[in-house]
């Protein structure tokens, strides 16, 4: 039979097959969504970690970057020795602590993040406006949007970090005064962060002795077109003092972490599909069991059993292709939605997705559906082609 | 010479633990060009007898042959395909597509034969206006009233030009006029030469046929 006339059996019940396929859709964009989920996590990890083109984190022994307040020692000639290494182009130092700041002279002290980093060699930040600090300014700061919105504070404006605060004297044991000059997006900070940025000496001193040369991570940054688990395994063999991780370590950690986020992403994908290709075996056995007179007329005909098992599989494909197309745009829609949601919770880098669509993954996800679709007509398509043509007749005809 | 052959037929159904004879022995010849009426009363068997002369039910024992060929003992592809060319069947139901034209639907056959698009539309068009249909060709079925449907049937079974008809109350639906129309048609189809095996138990359209086999209770009585 000609294909055409196969597709046009969807019209003969149009509501009934606007709502399977809206049925299919909100199956099929829960699928898209949770295939999203399932790799969205690593990649968004991966490309955080890449943002700033750095692909080594050097840690304290056994912690993650910025996972505790954990520091390394001798934090100026551990550096050194790493930037001699021939594929290292950069070595950025980070210091990162709690501190207080406070607006004006005599107002009450906010509790910030404090990053100590090297202006020259960078990969936390992206100046948004105002200038960044250069190499070796001890008197400016830079501060993210909710430090800023905090005290109150813009570009040029002159603002105190106190530190190490005594209960028993009511004082802190250090303080600068610092000049605000850039605003910054900090990469890994999370919604609402306040964070301020200062030369890592600055925030070594505010940290006191605790601080001194030392750093809480080291970000690496390795030449383009190097071996980087080569490099990884040279910086580990010559430190093994400390914790050199390159990025497809971190992401492992953080795979191993969320494994829960996979484990429903895959159960609720696969419910998605179960109750996609329900959906679709049920429609298409009301479908042939309504029409087994008219198939039994045709295969009186002389149409085969191979075309009528043809059509009812076209016609589930067809249901399945529209309702799979329409799900993946709602499911990129339902996505975003989901990950303001998800990324607003706690100590997330504002920056992660949970949901990031890669086309590979999504045109996978609309072909296990077309296969669920298909396979879900199977049986009823092998009804309708064993359906005793003699007996269908008679029973129609009595 | 014999188009079609029906030797000793016998066929039981099983209904629920209770064995119905439908046909006790029925022998039917019919050559080709001959317009046969089968008539008798509801429950005679004189269905069955029609689907087993047309390949759509195998008898319980006896046989059927073809133009020489048993098509009792063919497998389901080959008895298709037998019946794709050279059988046409008319139905009390009509049983067009609903969601296809009535010349798509003369089509059908034509394109399960695997007739190029070009030559079956011609010829869906050509069958049409054959049974006074031509205007309505791009007509869906469901536009159409209940005789203008057995018409587009009636073309339909035509389609792959077939050597044998087989109807099956084919008037069974229709009011008197509607009914007279599909009569004249039968018999001007005959008059050019189709073999015609028609059911019915409307004894106007039995009259109509050259031959009239009577069956009572599963056999034939006249």
């Amino acid at each position: 039979m000609d294909l055409r006339w196969s597709f046009r059996n969807l019209r003969r019940h149009p509501l009934r097959t606007v709502l399977s396929i809206a049925g299919i859709a909100v199956a099929s964009a829960m699928l898209c969504d949770m295939i999203m989920l399932s790799g969205g996590l690593e990649t968004s990890f991966a490309r955080l970690m890449l943002l700033r083109g750095y692909q080594i984190r050097v840690t304290p022994q056994g912690t993650l970057p910025l996972d505790s307040e954990a520091t390394m020692p001798g934090i100026t000639m551990l550096a050194r020795a790493i930037a001699a290494d021939p594929d290292v182009v950069a070595v950025a130092p980070v210091v990162a602590t709690s501190l207080y700041g406070s607006p004006t002279p005599h107002s009450a002290l906010l509790t910030l993040f404090g990053y100590g980093i090297d202006p020259a060699n960078q990969g936390l930040y992206q100046l948004e406006s105002g200038a960044d600090l250069l190499p070796g300014d001890s008197l400016g700061v830079l501060l993210g949007a909710p430090a800023a919105r905090l005290m109150g504070a813009a570009v040029g404006d002159t603002i105190a970090l106190v530190s190490q605060l005594d209960p028993q004297v009511a004082g802190a044991a250090a303080e600068r005064r610092l000049v605000v000059r850039g605003m910054v997006r900090w990469l890994y900070d999370h919604e609402g962060q306040p964070s301020v940025g200062t030369i890592v000496p600055v925030m070594q001193a505010l940290g006191g002795i605790r601080q001194a040369d030392r750093a809480s991570v080291l970000m690496v940054k390795a030449r383009d077109g190097a071996d980087v688990p080569a490099v990884v395994a040279r910086l580990r063999g010559a430190h093994p003092g400390v914790e050199v991780s390159g990025v497809d370590d971190l992401v492992r950690h953080f795979r191993e972490r969320m494994v829960y986020f996979r484990q429903l992403a895959l159960i609720l994908g696969t419910l998605s599909l179960g109750i996609a290709t329900l959906l679709i075996g049920t429609l298409l056995a009301i479908t042939v069991n309504e029409r087994l007179p008219e198939i039994a007329t045709l295969r009186a005909l002389g149409v085969s059993r191979r075309s009528v098992i043809r059509d009812v599989l076209i016609e589930g494909a067809a249901l399945t292709m529209a309702g799979g197309v329409i799900g993946v745009v709602l499911g990129l829609g339902t996505a975003r939605v989901l990950d303001r949601i998800l990324t607003s919770f706690p100590g997330l880098p504002a920056a992660f997705s949970f949901f990031v669509p890669r086309p590979g993954a999504l045109a996978a996800g609309l072909a296990a559906t077309l296969t669920a679709g298909v396979l879900a007509g199977l049986y009823p398509a092998w009804l309708a082609a064993r359906a005793p043509i003699a007996a269908t007749l008679r029973a129609e005809a009595t | 010479m014999t188009l079609i052959a029906g030797r000793d037929l016998k066929k039981t159904y099983h209904l629920a633990e209770q064995e119905v004879a439908a046909l006790r022995g029925v022998t039917l010849t019919i050559a080709p060009g001959e317009y046969v009426a089968i008539a008798g009363p509801s429950g005679c068997g004189k269905s069955t007898l029609l689907q087993l002369l047309g390949g759509i039910d195998t008898p319980t024992s006896g046989s059927v042959e073809l133009d020489g060929t048993r098509i009792d003992t063919l497998g389901d592809r080959a008895l298709t395909e037998l019946r794709l060319r050279k059988i046409g069947f008319v139905f009390q139901r009509f049983h067009l597509l609903p969601v296809l034209s009535a010349s798509e639907n003369v089509e059908l056959p034509m394109a399960e034969a695997g007739m190029p698009a070009r030559v079956r539309r011609a010829r869906a068009q050509e069958l049409l206006e054959y049974v006074g249909l031509g205007a309505r060709a791009r007509h869906r079925a469901t536009q159409l009233s209940g005789g203008e449907m057995q018409r587009v049937a009636i073309a339909r079974a035509l389609a792959n030009r077939p050597s044998l008809i087989l109807a099956d109350e084919p008037t069974g639906e229709l009011d008197a006029a509607t009914g007279a129309e599909i009569l004249a048609l039968f018999r001007r189809l005959n008059a050019e030469g189709t073999t015609l095996v028609v059911v019915t138990h409307d004894d106007r359209l039995a009259a109509e046929a050259g031959r009239v086999v009577r069956m009572l209770d599963g056999r034939i009585v006249a």
